[in-house]
């Protein structure tokens, strides 16, 4: 992990009618890192995604990526939505072609092949290749989802609650995946999560959003040490505990 | 900016050597396949991959090198060998060996005539459930709403009244237009057919006898069709898709009771009502063409009227109202129920809910006309 910025954001204030989620946020992404973003619900993560991968429009504030054209970001990020957001008339195969198809001039089997080896590496078997989205499991279908953010090798991958719903070793599976895959091929994550388990294992780095501003950053070790109120809370709650211990543990 | 990607291959004294130069990402090594592919024979035991020129490399290049070692003499027990530095060659080819899956092929679908036989065969197969599955539920129907009427508090109240709100007073200012202008066109036709014959009087006759037997309610019933089947199709469907409708179960509040009979009934309240406003309107549009056209004054116009047209066309129209309103609504309702987990399956069905809709209007109404015409009413 370098010291290198891949996503800046600056003075971000989002408000929706009275209600103001954001309010001067900063937070910059270091590249190769696996950034966690944590915070009570409301507090607008799932909004800070959306602002930065562009599907909303902060009230005030600017959200940059130092070394990307700023023209032609989609193939250099993937997203996964919260229940995978799979096209359901395409087959689980076809879905990982779609940006593929869309970006590149492939051969129609280069193009398969590696629609088929995107989604081994998240971890899908050839038998769920020509079955639409509706016929397969709900952790299947979260893994479909990021073989597709994965479709066209972008640096900045981001998820959005990737182990919500998940049974306790499905989504431990996964975060290993997450892991494996961000270091094999370099990504920079931008994960949005309740699940401490997941923090604990696989983030490089934990922010932690409270209030509109990012409360608190850094390791969790590091955020322990000066944690205060609904941090301290959160990290040091019974849930909490158990999953820094099952991390020291094992 | 992307530098092309390329290749050299040399065969050095002891091994063949693949030197990678330029980028090699998703974007850049479309043009490389087929060169590769002619490659592979050459790519012989102890095959070394120069990396040294190299410059930014993702998995899908990954995959096209490895898929040439692969797809060479040794096969896939080839061994991964590369020469030179480079930032992440070894890991990514290593991530693409290890992950390679061969592409199945999609299940076999009969195609040509077999397909064609099999496609016929499912749609009529289907067509016979359709109507097995709409006739039992208009039963269930009938049952749930005949229980409700025993038990009046069950009724839901709320929801009739925001239906008939939505579905039918919402669609009067449409009903009243439209009717308007089929009135203004059967004016219209009668003034030329029958002046030509000197009985331009007998426009009159036509107007009311065609907006109270028929076009009144054939025309609110074929709006209804669009506006209101397409939207309890919609809703109900989205229920379903979202669990919402699994849920009612669960907690025990029967879907038929929630969200079928509130719907029926407030059809069955609404459309008659807007029969009746269509009559009136079309009857008002062809009195306009009347005045303007041929002279009739209003006052004549429902002189005549009064005159030669019985009450009973009124009720003949009339009574078709509810009949309509409650296959319409019957329809709107099982096909939303019918909706699968997909989003293709509630386009279709909100498709089959409004097709259907007007096709049972329309051959209702056929249905009606043969029996008052038999009955002499």
């Amino acid at each position: 992990m370098s010291e290198e910025i891949v996503i800046r954001v600056r003075g971000l204030v989002t408000r929706f009618g009275e209600q103001t989620v954001h309010n001067g946020l900063d937070l910059d992404v270091r590249r190769g890192e696996i950034l966690g973003v944590v915070g009570p619900s409301g507090t607008g993560k799932s909004v800070l995604l959306r602002e930065i991968v562009g599907l909303e429009v902060p009230t005030e504030g600017e959200i940059t990526f130092p070394y990307f054209d700023e023209n032609d970001l989609e193939p250099c990020r993937g997203v996964m939505f919260q229940d995978g957001a799979l096209f359901s008339t395409l087959t689980v195969l076809e879905n990982v072609e779609a940006p593929l198809r869309e970006h590149t001039h492939l051969s129609h089997r280069l193009r398969s092949e590696i629609a088929a080896l995107k989604l081994s590496m998240a971890g899908l078997g050839p038998e769920s290749h020509h079955k639409r989205p509706s016929q397969i499991s709900g952790g299947m279908r979260k893994r479909a989802a990021v073989a597709r953010a994965i479709a066209l090798d972008p640096e900045l991958l981001f998820l959005d609650e990737p182990t919500a719903g998940l049974d306790p070793i499905s989504a431990a599976n996964f975060d290993e995946m997450t892991r494996d895959l961000a270091r094999s091929l370099g990504l920079t994550v931008f994960l949005v999560t309740h699940d401490l388990d997941t923090l604990n294992a696989i983030c490089d780095r934990v922010a932690v959003l409270y209030d509109g501003k990012v409360a608190a950053i850094g390791t969790i070790p590091e955020i322990e040490a000066n944690a205060t109120g609904w941090v301290k809370e959160y990290f040091s709650g019974p849930r909490g505990r158990a999953a820094g211990r099952g991390v020291a543990g094992g | 900016m992307a530098a092309e990607a390329a290749f050299d291959f040399r065969e050095d004294d002891r091994a063949p050597v693949l030197a990678l130069r330029g980028d090699w990402t998703v974007d850049t090594i479309a043009g490389l396949e087929s060169e590769l592919l002619a490659l592979g024979q050459r790519m012989t035991a102890g095959a070394v991959i120069d990396v040294e020129q190299l410059g930014r490399f993702d998995v899908a290049g990954a995959y096209l090198v490895d898929r040439t070692l692969r797809e060479g003499v040794v096969g896939e027990e080839s061994r991964i060998a590369i020469r030179g530095q480079h930032v992440n060659a070894l890991r990514l080819l290593q991530a693409a060996r290890k992950s390679a899956a061969p592409p199945v092929e999609p299940p076999d679908v009969p195609t040509g005539f077999v397909g064609f036989l099999e496609n016929v065969g499912r749609a009529a197969a289907a067509i016979g459930e359709e109507i097995l599955e709409t006739v039992s539920f208009f039963g269930e129907t009938l049952v749930v709403i005949t229980n409700l009427i025993r038990n009046p508090g069950r009724i839901r109240w709320v929801s009739i009244v925001h239906t008939m709100q939505v579905a039918g007073f919402n669609a009067l200012p449409i009903v009243l237009l439209l009717a308007f202008f089929i009135g203004m066109v059967v004016a219209y036709l009668g003034a030329r057919i029958l002046g030509d014959f000197g009985a331009a009087v007998f426009t009159v006759d036509l107007i009311a006898f065609s907006m109270l037997r028929e076009f009144g309610v054939v025309i609110t019933a074929v709006l209804l069709a669009g506006r209101t089947n397409s939207a309890f199709t919609a809703e109900i469907g989205a229920m379903k898709m979202r669990q919402e409708i699994d849920a009612m179960r669960v907690i025990g509040i029967d879907p038929m009771e929630a969200l079928v009979a509130p719907r029926v009934i407030a059809m069955l309240i609404t459309t008659p009502i807007l029969t009746f406003a269509a009559m009136m309107s079309g009857i008002f549009g062809g009195l306009i063409v009347c005045w303007a056209e041929l002279g009739i004054s209003p006052g004549m116009f429902f002189g005549r009227v009064a005159e030669v047209v019985p009450g009973q066309h009124f009720w003949v129209g009339f009574a078709k109202a509810p009949a309509f309103a409650l296959v319409l609504a019957i329809i709107g309702c099982k096909q939303g129920l019918s909706v699968g987990g997909d989003v293709g399956s509630l386009g279709q069905r909100v498709t089959t809910s409004v097709v259907q809709a007007i096709f049972m209007v329309i051959l209702l109404d056929a249905i009606f006309a043969l029996w008052f015409l038999e009955m002499n009413w």
